[in-house]
């Protein structure tokens, strides 16, 4: 399976965030993106997960040799600050989500199981989302993405507000779930992307590019991505 | 001295400035025309800074007037036992008093004094000294034309009128150092946006001597009045010596305006916490339902505060005036006539009144807030099929929840009809009755319709879209210039609900074409 960006480009009022990007996303591998502040990290994944309208461009979604528009179905994504329905207990949320999408969920977990999976304790279990905690609100938001299997899994800076213990246990599940999808990561941590990540790519003046880490030492590799970015220069 | 005032004055005219320019911004047509580069623009900076000398001269003058005008002496004119100097003197004295405290400007946390002493970090003391010497000298020139023009139109002799601004100065410079002292001594910061109860207490009770005294024909002689004045005046001098010496204007604001930080925060927050607070936490709640029946479901159970509890309660207030006036007309069977009329040719003003009791927007407010702000950002949520099947149920429910006021309405109006005479075509009661449904059933649509095809909100709650705000005014000016219009129960009501029912296909169709593509976050 492959994920083709052809040709996206985005721009507000005179500034051009995206600049006719193309680029290939292979199966299997979690991509650290790395960008400036204001780089278009977040504008990239909202164009992918159409909350906003490219200017131009397509995306695509290649399976054994057919290729396909994305649909909003293939795509998981999970914002830096969580979102939940406020007014649903965690269990509630949970059957709701089961409930809908039945017919694409072939796993047979008991809802526990899944908040034992995402070690969300018992007794939060029938709390109503509102009284949970951020770290707790983020797992929600991950296992929901994670249930549906979407083919590709955006997340945006998902671990940056977790405390040690929970970001470690996210992490974990991310490389258990990598197999079989594209998980792309965005993050302002570069020991982050370097510890989780398969590929580092750069979004810098509008354009995506890989890092090749060919056989650099981990130093040199940081020291060549920073240079990377320092590049960028702002116009 | 005169360059801390400087700098101040600028960072004062620059941060007004740019709020123009932002507000500009949001008005939906503009908005295509401005450039991005707006902060820069020279023009446009300079239009700005004329309405921002605008502001400060009627920060000076224009509010001082219009208190003086109505507070003042249009108060005193309502005193026909007093004489009118007396009144005048009489009330603003007392209104001094509290204006004192409640508006010492020393004690009231702005924003420009956060950028200036803690952002910026200028020197405390003299930012405060400047300034506060600015606004009394504000507070002499504005109050000065005013107390002539006004005060002598009432009688008051010229030279208390001339004296009678530096009295109020010199109030105010005596409180304020009476609360440096304060806190010299107990450490206490005062905050004049956070008054205690004591303070409101006093208020209220000054506000009593300003104004009922004179009511039954009392009020200061005028040397009374004359003398407490004017003792403000070396109190004010000793005291504005004391607020000059004071030390520790920088801790006061410190303490000040890390409370105003706070309440920064909590504006924001608050529109958030409102609507969380308006789930039931009743654990009780369930559904035995599945999918978005269940969302549904649960959603509605657990909003009853503000959906269902408001329609009741509306109904029975309807139901009650309804009753009422079934029983007005038992008793003057005289004035039965009138209503028969009334009720026969006021349908139109219907419209306003169902506008006004509709719960569309609490309604879709709700939605929003505490249901589609989240669920919007999966992706699942956003598949056509589900954002139109949840419209079917929504619609259902709003309409049921709305449909409860209506019927009553609908009801009580047929029975006043009935019971003021009848009406010689029968078909009147059921077109009064279908037409109010059908209005009530008209808002439930064109809300959700609305809310469905512009979705006027951001990720943060914010509300973004000028089209949104455009098409509430207009509902609101549409209902508003029905209430005037005078027609038959016959005539309206057939109208009325041929464009019910025309409107209900195109917002359908509308929404099913559309919905798709427009419901989602706005960025």
């Amino acid at each position: 399976m492959k994920f083709m960006i052809e040709h996206l480009s985005k721009h507000f009022e005179e500034k051009e965030v995206l600049k006719d990007i193309t680029f290939t996303f292979e199966e299997g591998k979690i991509y650290g993106l790395l960008g400036r502040n204001g780089a278009g990290k977040t504008t990239l994944f909202n164009c992918l997960n159409r909350d906003i309208k490219a200017d131009s461009g397509s995306v695509s979604l290649e399976e054994n040799g057919t290729v396909r528009e994305v649909a909003a179905e293939d795509i998981g994504y999970v914002l830096s600050t969580p979102t939940v329905p406020e007014f649903l207990t965690g269990r509630e949320f949970l059957k709701f989500f089961l409930d809908i999408n039945a017919a694409s969920i072939h796993s047979t977990k008991s809802p526990d199981e899944y908040f034992a999976m995402m070690s969300i304790a018992p007794e939060d279990r029938d709390k109503l989302l509102k009284d949970y905690s951020h770290g707790m609100k983020n797992k929600m938001q991950m296992l929901i993405n994670i249930i549906a299997q979407p083919k590709i899994l955006l997340l945006d800076e998902p671990l940056t507000s977790l405390d040690v213990v929970v970001a470690e246990e996210m992490k974990q599940l991310l490389r258990s779930l990598k197999d079989g999808r594209i998980t792309i990561f965005s993050t302002h941590i570069l020991d982050l992307a370097l510890d989780l990540c398969d590929k580092i790519v750069l979004l810098s003046h509008g354009e995506l590019e890989v890092v090749e880490k060919s056989n650099l030492d981990s130093q040199e590799f940081k020291e060549k991505i920073i240079a990377a970015l320092k590049e960028e220069t702002y116009a | 001295m005169l360059k801390t005032l400087r700098i101040s004055f600028s960072l004062k005219n620059t941060y007004r400035v740019n709020a123009i320019l932002y507000s500009l911004k949001q008005i939906p047509l503009l908005r295509c025309l401005l450039p991005a580069s707006l902060y820069q623009v020279r023009g446009l900076k300079i239009f700005a800074n004329l309405l921002s000398v605008l502001w400060e001269l009627i920060s000076i003058f224009l509010f001082k007037f219009i208190y003086l005008l109505t507070m003042v002496c249009g108060m005193g004119l309502l005193y026909q036992n007093a004489l009118p100097r007396l009144s005048f003197l009489h009330i603003l004295l007392f209104l001094t008093l509290i204006g004192s405290y409640m508006n010492t400007s020393l004690f009231n946390p702005t924003r420009d004094k956060y950028y200036a002493m803690i952002l910026l970090r200028m020197n405390a003391r003299s930012y405060t000294l400047v300034n506060y010497g600015y606004a009394l000298f504000k507070t002499v020139v504005g109050f000065l034309p005013f107390t002539i023009l006004l005060g002598l139109s009432r009688g008051v002799p010229l030279w208390l009128c001339l004296l009678l601004p530096f009295c109020i100065a010199g109030a105010k410079v005596s409180v304020a150092a009476y609360s440096l002292r304060d806190y010299e001594k107990n450490g206490y910061v005062r905050n004049e946006n956070k008054l205690q109860k004591f303070a409101w207490l006093l208020a209220g009770v000054l506000l009593a001597l300003a104004y009922l005294p004179p009511a039954a024909g009392f009020v200061l002689p005028f040397a009374a009045s004359a003398a407490l004045f004017l003792l403000w005046i070396p109190m004010g001098l000793v005291s504005f010596y004391r607020v000059a010496a004071f030390r520790y204007y920088r801790e006061i604001n410190q303490e000040l305006l890390s409370q105003m930080l706070v309440q920064m925060d909590t504006v924001k927050k608050a529109a958030k916490t409102a609507s969380e607070k308006a789930i039931s936490a009743d654990a009780s709640i369930t559904s035995r339902k599945s999918g978005f029946e269940y969302l549904n479901e649960l959603f509605i159970k657990r909003h009853r505060k503000i959906l269902w509890r408001s329609s009741i309660r509306i109904a029975n207030v309807c139901g009650f005036l309804c009753c009422g006036a079934l029983l007005v007309m038992a008793l003057m069977p005289e004035i039965k006539a009138d209503i028969n009329e009334m009720v026969m040719t006021w349908l139109p003003y219907f419209t306003f009144i169902m506008y006004m009791i509709n719960r569309g927007t609490g309604f879709t407010r709700a939605l929003f807030m505490n249901c589609d702000h989240s669920l919007l950002t999966h992706s699942f949520y956003k598949q056509p099929r589900f954002v139109l099947r949840l419209f079917r149920i929504r619609l259902g429910e709003i309409m049921k929840i709305n449909a409860v006021p209506a019927l009553v309405i609908g009801v009580g109006l047929s029975l006043i009809l009935y019971v003021s005479g009848g009406t010689d075509n029968p078909l009147n009661y059921g077109v009064l009755l279908v037409s109010i449904l059908a209005m009530s059933t008209f808002f439930s649509i064109h809300y959700l319709t609305v809310y469905y095809l512009l979705q006027p909100y951001t990720a943060g709650t914010e509300m973004k879209s000028g089209t949104y705000r455009v098409v509430m005014i207009l509902t609101y000016l549409v209902c508003y210039v029905l209430m005037n219009v005078r027609l038959p129960i016959l005539v309206f009501g057939a109208a009325c609900i041929a464009f019910c029912v025309l409107y209900s296909v195109i917002a359908c169709i509308l929404v099913y074409k559309f919905a798709p593509q427009t419901f989602r976050l706005r960025m």
